[in-house]
């Protein structure tokens, strides 16, 4: 029977399978993220205004990206800031993290256990408490921080209130709370290496820097890789410390491109205008992980060929 | 058996108390609130309410960061979750301009509010044709708290160096001179951090004469921000932010920053909401109980006094059945007696009647803001009368803090914050006269 089913046929029936198979995950993925991606693009080209309790949506056209573009002070510190703090914290957190996983991955089994405890420590704890907690230690006058400062005899410093430093004082909050993350992650790669290639390997190195260098970081690349595009995307939704920790200020200098968009969607209540920095955001951060993803298929590409 | 019946007098009698005075006559009601310091004074009122009458208030206390939506998200729908909305000072213009609340005249004919309720520079009642507060608007609610700022200082410190209340700006900052040369204290705290740098700078703005904007006539606004009043106003601010009287980086310090200061007597002095008299006097958050003292904020040069008015109104909203409106109305009714009030102040709410300090609270010195309060409150002013108060606000306060912290001169973020403030103004359908920029 089965040599009478032409081969164009299985193919047809293949690909209706596929289809099939395929259209409730295309459903979802059209509802949950294509629809809201859609409302948000056609808010953005209107203001709803309330008046007599229903809403009317005037169509703007593309004022609302004009004002954006060429009138907006705050949104574009809080780009600045974003860019500033995601490269910061996600190339501390990938050196914190991976160096934590070598050291848990070559410790004993007793060590393991309280290192990975303790390490993981920061991740599980709430970022409500970890806003407050950081709040009272790096508080200037009251604060753990400077208590310790001014018993070992040394100058106060005003963490979060001193414009120069208050962003970096964010941006450690936030290492000190994501590195668990990436230490997980890293350790999970490391830990699924093969032990018979790496012994394999090591015959041809000297020592544990030339092991790391040599064999393990290009063993690990692509957890790396996945770890560094998970952590990019999150350190661009940072929002709860930033709002916890100093709502963005003194000026712009703790701004992020959330808290704005916050700020006008909620506060203001300028549907249109945040929509406008919503769609902005959304595509800069997607075209920017598409040319990232580019370039490493590129690299790759060029290294296979050598 | 005689211990059996004395036992069931007494279930008895117990019960009687805890029953309510009088019959239930109205549906249950909910009222959207905010989980503020003041709360429990509330909360003590509602239960008082309920035993008196035999009515029903319920609850929903959210953060106050949460409320605003959880508002907008009742009023906005075809048939409302509450019965009444708390709204804060600074969304009263959105929330009265997008049509969401029932005037109290409909929900009863004739409706006024009680003689000696405060209404904070008519913010009670909204003109829809001049898009703003107006005495002559429809009456939109009824005040919970009257949560405006006063000036505070510590009465120890002030007996200790021979100083007195200070009546001018100029008063104001000698005596913190004087406080931050002679003790280890800071002699005044801002709060200046970016959200609330608005709110704090109003009485310095309106008491230099000058103004965010003047509304000229329907639709047509009057930039008054970039002036010589304003730009002595902004002077005047930054003078007490400055390093020789207030605390180092005060572009940072909020309310909670500034309470702290105060009640640990590290600070002497602030221009700070009356709520925060409660957290003062209190022995397990304060240091300085029975020390502070508060009086009216310091007049400009032209002799005017101005408080920001930092209230909250309760406000019925249309898209819920008359019976409840009805309900609701019933309760703010009752809220607004003299009687009640008093009551309000003893479980340590802040009053929205401008006659207490007549009554025997005046004279106990557990109650000694009053005075304070009733004439602060006489003189409060809400600085951004329009819809669009949430966006202005934003985009001054940048211009404002970035003065406090230096990266902006005074005339730079005079101009620039008088910019900002137009562009909002504009977007809202004003036609708006610009100031020359300094």
């Amino acid at each position: 029977m089965n040599a009478s089913i032409a081969p164009g046929t299985t193919a047809r029936r293949n690909r209706r399978w596929l289809v099939l198979s395929l259209a409730p995950v295309a459903a979802f993925f059209l509802v949950l993220s294509g629809f809201p991606v859609l409302n948000l693009l056609g808010l953005s080209v209107f203001n709803v205004e309330w008046s007599e309790g229903a809403a009317s949506f005037s169509y703007v056209g593309l004022e609302n990206y004009r004002r954006l573009f060429l009138q907006e002070t705050i949104y574009w510190a809080g780009v600045r800031n974003t860019l500033v703090f995601a490269v910061g914290v996600v190339t501390c957190q990938m050196v914190l993290g991976f160096s934590m996983a070598l050291a848990v991955n070559r410790a004993g089994t007793a060590g393991r256990t309280i290192l990975t405890g303790i390490f993981l420590l920061p991740i599980v704890i709430p970022p409500i408490v970890i806003g407050t907690m950081w709040r009272l230690i790096m508080g200037r006058e009251f604060g753990l921080a400077n208590t310790v400062l001014r018993a070992l005899g040394l100058n106060e410093v005003d963490w979060l209130g001193n414009p120069d430093i208050a962003l970096a004082s964010v941006m450690f909050v936030d290492i000190w709370h994501w590195t668990p993350f990436v230490f997980l992650l890293m350790l999970a790669g490391l830990e699924s290496l093969d032990e018979e290639v790496l012994d394999a390997a090591r015959m041809d190195v000297t020592g544990f820097w030339q092991e790391v260098r040599h064999i393990i970081l290009p063993l690990m690349l692509p957890t790396i890789v996945i770890t560094v595009l998970f952590r990019i995307i999150l350190s661009f939704k940072v929002f709860d410390e930033v709002y916890l920790l100093t709502s963005g200020g003194p000026g712009t200098a703790t701004e992020v491109i959330n808290f704005s968009i916050y700020r006008t969607f909620f506060r203001q209540d300028q549907v249109g205008y945040g929509s406008a920095m919503s769609v902005v955001t959304l595509f800069a951060i997607a075209f920017m992980i598409i040319v990232a993803r580019g370039l490493l298929a590129r690299s790759k590409r060029a290294k296979d060929t050598e | 058996m005689e211990k059996t019946s004395c036992g069931f007098g007494a279930i008895l009698v117990a019960l009687a108390g805890a029953l309510p005075a009088n019959a239930k006559d109205q549906p249950d009601i909910t009222m959207a609130i905010n989980q503020s310091p003041w709360l429990n004074s509330f909360v003590a009122m509602v239960d008082r309410y309920e035993t008196e009458t035999g009515n029903v208030v319920n609850l929903d206390v959210t953060p106050f960061g949460g409320l605003l939506e959880k508002i907008r998200n009742s009023v906005r729908g075809a048939e409302g979750t509450y019965d009444l909305v708390n709204v804060n000072a600074l969304w009263l213009s959105e929330i009265y301009s997008g049509g969401f609340l029932a005037p109290l005249g409909e929900i009863r004919a004739g409706y006024a509010l009680q003689d000696g309720i405060l209404t904070y520079g008519a913010t009670t009642n909204w003109d829809p044709a001049v898009g703003s507060f107006s005495a002559d608007g429809a009456l939109m609610g009824v005040p919970v708290n009257g949560n405006v700022q006063v000036l505070y200082y510590n009465q120890t410190v002030y007996d200790d160096l021979g100083l007195s209340v200070p009546a001018t700006w100029e008063e104001l900052y000698s005596n913190a001179r004087a406080i931050a040369d002679a003790t280890d204290m800071y002699g005044f705290v801002p709060r200046a951090a970016r959200d609330s740098i608005v709110y704090n700078i109003t009485p310095y703005i309106f008491g230099h004469d000058a103004a965010f904007f003047r509304v000229t006539g329907p639709g047509q606004a009057a930039i008054g921000l970039n002036t010589a009043e304003g730009l002595a106003a902004l002077n005047a601010y930054l003078r007490m932010s400055g390093k020789d009287v207030a605390p180092p980086n005060p572009g940072a310090i909020a309310q909670g920053e500034l309470i702290q200061l105060l009640s640990t007597g590290r600070a002497a002095q602030a221009i700070a909401v009356i709520a925060a008299w409660g957290a003062l006097e209190n022995p397990s958050e304060s240091r300085v109980v029975g020390q502070m003292s508060a009086a009216l904020i310091p007049a400009g040069p032209g002799g005017t006094h101005a408080s920001s008015a930092g209230h909250w109104v309760a406000g019925i909203p249309r898209n819920v059945p008359a019976d409840r409106q009805a309900a609701a109305l019933a309760f703010l009714d009752w809220f607004q007696s003299q009687d009640v009030q008093v009551k309000y102040v003893e479980a340590g709410g802040v009053p929205v009647r401008g006659d207490l300090a007549a009554t025997g609270l005046g004279a106990n010195p557990a109650y000694r803001f009053l005075e304070a309060y009733s004439a602060n409150a006489e003189n409060a002013v809400m600085g951004l009368p329009f819809a669009a108060a949430a966006e202005a606000s934003d985009a001054m306060a940048l211009h404002f803090n970035r003065a406090v912290i230096g990266e902006e001169s005074p005339e730079t973020a005079l101009n620039a914050a008088a910019e900002a403030l137009a562009g909002v103004l504009e977007r809202n359908g004003f036609a708006v006269i610009r100031q020359p920029d300094l």
